[in-house]
C-alpha cells in the first residue's frame, strides 16, 4: 500500500512537470526574444509555446511573426501554440491563428509595425482611423514577414 | 564747406530713415499685448487668455493652481508662468496641447494627466508645429510627459519630469514621433517608462540630460537616423540606452551607470550601422555594451570600469573598431556567442594584460586576448558562473593565455597599452 502511495505521488509529480502551457509575461522584466527590448505594453505582447513546451516571449505580434518567418518548422507545426494579446483586452493571451490583425498608423505598436490583434473584424473596426486600416489574418501577416 | 553740408544731409537722411523704420514697426509693437492670468480676476484661466489673445501676444500666468483640462494653444504666443503656477488636469484629459507654431511655454507645473490604454495622454503635447520652445517646466504624475508628434525645430529645455513609476500607467517622459531637428537639453527625467523615446526622429540633439530610475530605458531610439546625444547621464534605469534599427548615431561623452540585472545593459545596440561611440563612461553595469547585428561602429576613448561584462559582441556584428579604450576591473572584458570576424581591437588598455614591453614604447609586445576561456565556458554553460574566482578557473585561464587553444584566434589586441589612457 505504502509503495503504491509513493508511486502515485511520484507519477503525479512527474506528470505535472510535463504540463505544457503559456507562461505569464513579467512586464518590465522579460525581454522580447526577437528584438531584445524589455516587454512593457500589455496591449501588444505575444508568446510561442513549442510542441515540447519551450516558451518564447515577444513584445509584439510583428516580432513573433518575424521570428517565425525565420523558423519555418516552428510556424508550420500545428502543435505550436501561438498566442497574442488583444488590444482591447490588455494582458490576455488568445490564439493568433484565430485572430484578426489591424494595421493602422494610429496603433503605435512597440516595433513600428502599427499592428494590433483583435478577436474579430468588428471589434477591430472600432479602432480604425479614417478607414485607412488594413485587416489581416494570421497567415497573411506571417507571409508579409517572409 | 560743401563736404560738411553733404555730411549733415546724410545724417538727417539717416535719422529720417530710422524714424520711418520705427514707424513701420510701430503697429506690431503697439498691438502686441500682455494678458495677465490670475485667480478671481476677469481672466482666471489660461484657456480664457488664449481665446482673448492674438498672434504675438504674451500671456503671464500668476502663481496659483488652475484647472487645465486640455488647454489648447492655437495662436503664436509667449506664455510665461510667474512663480511656478500649477496646471492640473485632475486625471480627466491631457493638460496642455500646443497646435500653433512659434510658441514659447515656460515656467509651469503640469500635473495629473489622464492615463489609460486607449490613448497616449500627455502633460504637454505638441502636434504638427515648428519653432516651439518648452522650457523650465515641472511635469509630475503624467502618463506621457512631453509628447512631440510631426514636429520640427523644437527646443525642450531644462524641464523636470517625474512619472508615476507605475508599470501599467507610465508612458515615456519625452516622446518624439516623426520629428526633425529637435534640441533636448538640460532635462531631468525619472519614474517614466522610457526617459526619452525617439521613433522616426531625425537630426536631433540630446544634451546634458539626466535620466534615472525609469522603468525600461533611459533613452531609446527606434528607426531614428542622424541623431547625436552627448554629455548625458543614464543611471539606474531598467536598462541604460537602447539604440535600435538606426543609422549614423553619435554617442559622445555620456555616462552609463548602475544598470544591473539579467538581460540588462548599459548600452544596447541592435541592427545599427555607422555609429560613433566616443568618450563615454560605462561604470558598474551588468553588461556595458551589448551589440547585435551592428556594422561599422567605432568605439574609441571610452572607460569600461567595474562591469560584469564590459562588451558583449554577438557573431552577427561586422567591421566594428575598438580603439584606445580603458578596460579596468571588469569581470569579463569581452564575450561572444560564436565565431567573431572582422571586429578589431587596437591600442586599448586592459588591466588583465600580463605581457611585457621590452622596447619600452608603451605598447605590449605580445597580443592580449580579451575573451577568456572561462567566459567561453560560461557562454555554453551559464551555471558555471558559480565557479567564478575559484582556483581552478584562474588556473585554466592562465594556461589558456599561455597556450591559446579554445579562445577565438581572431579576437585580439595586437597593440595593448601598458598604462591606462589618461584623459
Amino acid at each position: 500500500m505504502k509503495r503504491i502511495c509513493i508511486l502515485i505521488t511520484l507519477s503525479t509529480l512527474l506528470l505535472s512537470a510535463c504540463s505544457r502551457g503559456p507562461e505569464p509575461v513579467l512586464y518590465g522584466k522579460d525581454a522580447c526574444w526577437h528584438c531584445k527590448m524589455t516587454i512593457m505594453d500589455k496591449r501588444f505582447a505575444a508568446e510561442i509555446v513549442t510542441a515540447k513546451g519551450k516558451i518564447y516571449k515577444f513584445d509584439s505580434a510583428e516580432c513573433m511573426a518575424s521570428y517565425l518567418a525565420k523558423n519555418a518548422d516552428l510556424a508550420s507545426n500545428g502543435k505550436t501554440l501561438l498566442l497574442v494579446s488583444y488590444y482591447d483586452r490588455p494582458g490576455t493571451f488568445e490564439d493568433a491563428r484565430k485572430s484578426v490583425f489591424l494595421e493602422d498608423p494610429l496603433l503605435q505598436s512597440p516595433m513600428g509595425g502599427n499592428l494590433a490583434a483583435f478577436d474579430s473584424k468588428a471589434s477591430a473596426k472600432i479602432f480604425e482611423k479614417d478607414n485607412k486600416g488594413e485587416f489581416l489574418g494570421w497567415a497573411e501577416l506571417l507571409r508579409s514577414k517572409q | 564747406m560743401g563736404r560738411i553740408i553733404t555730411l549733415k544731409a546724410m545724417i538727417t537722411m539717416r535719422s529720417f530713415c530710422l524714424k520711418i523704420c520705427l514707424l513701420l514697426m510701430l503697429p506690431i509693437t503697439v498691438w502686441a499685448r500682455t494678458i495677465v492670468v490670475a485667480p478671481h480676476t476677469a481672466v482666471a484661466s489660461l484657456q480664457q487668455a488664449v481665446n482673448l489673445a492674438k498672434n504675438g501676444d504674451t500671456i503671464i500666468v500668476k502663481a496659483s493652481t488652475y484647472c487645465s483640462v486640455n488647454t489648447i494653444i492655437n495662436k503664436e504666443l509667449t506664455i510665461l508662468g510667474q512663480g511656478k503656477p500649477v496646471l492640473d488636469a485632475c486625471f480627466k484629459d491631457e493638460v496642455v496641447t500646443i497646435v500653433s507654431n512659434n510658441v514659447t511655454f515656460d515656467g509651469f507645473v503640469i500635473q495629473n494627466s489622464k492615463t489609460g490604454s486607449m490613448r497616449d495622454f500627455a502633460g504637454i503635447r505638441l502636434s504638427k508645429v515648428q519653432n516651439v520652445t518648452v522650457s523650465n517646466n515641472t511635469l509630475q504624475n503624467n502618463f506621457f510627459g512631453i509628447y512631440l508628434s510631426d514636429c520640427n525645430n523644437i527646443k525642450v529645455l531644462n524641464n523636470h519630469l517625474s512619472g508615476s513609476n507605475n508599470l501599467e500607467n507610465s508612458g515615456n517622459g519625452i516622446h518624439l514621433w516623426k520629428c526633425k531637428e529637435v534640441l533636448i537639453r538640460g532635462n531631468y527625467v525619472t519614474r517614466h517608462r522610457d526617459g526619452i523615446y525617439f521613433e522616426f526622429a531625425k537630426k536631433s540633439t540630446i544634451e546634458n540630460n539626466l535620466s534615472e530610475k525609469n522603468i525600461r530605458y533611459g533613452l531609446h531610439f527606434m528607426f531614428s537616423d542622424d541623431d547625436t546625444y552627448l554629455h548625458n547621464t543614464f543611471r539606474n534605469n531598467g536598462s541604460g540606452v537602447a539604440v535600435m534599427y538606426t543609422r549614423r548615431i553619435k554617442m559622445l561623452h555620456n555616462t552609463f551607470t548602475q544598470n544591473w540585472g539579467g538581460s540588462i545593459y548599459g548600452l544596447l545596440l541592435k541592427e545599427i550601422t555607422d555609429a560613433q561611440i566616443e568618450g563615454n563612461q560605462f561604470i558598474r553595469n551588468t553588461t556595458g555594451v551589448y551589440m547585435e547585428n551592428t556594422e561599422r561602429i567605432t568605439i574609441t576613448k571610452n572607460e569600461f570600469k567595474s562591469n560584469g561584462w564590459a562588451v558583449r559582441v554577438l557573431a552577427s556584428c561586422y567591421d566594428n573598431h575598438f580603439n584606445e579604450n580603458n578596460f579596468e576591473g571588469n569581470s569579463f572584458d569581452a564575450t561572444t556567442n560564436g565565431t567573431l570576424k572582422e571586429n578589431y581591437f587596437v591600442n586599448n588598455y586592459w588591466d588583465k594584460y600580463e605581457g611585457y614591453d621590452l622596447n619600452k614604447d608603451g605598447i605590449g609586445d605580445v597580443p592580449y586576448r580579451p575573451i577568456s576561456l572561462y567566459a567561453q565556458v560560461i557562454e555554453q554553460n551559464p551555471q558555471s558562473v558559480m565557479l567564478m574566482r575559484s582556483f581552478i578557473v584562474n588556473l585554466m585561464d592562465k594556461v589558456e593565455r599561455a597556450v591559446p587553444s579554445v579562445t577565438p584566434e581572431t579576437v585580439k589586441d595586437e597593440k595593448p597599452m601598458m598604462k591606462p589612457w589618461k584623459r
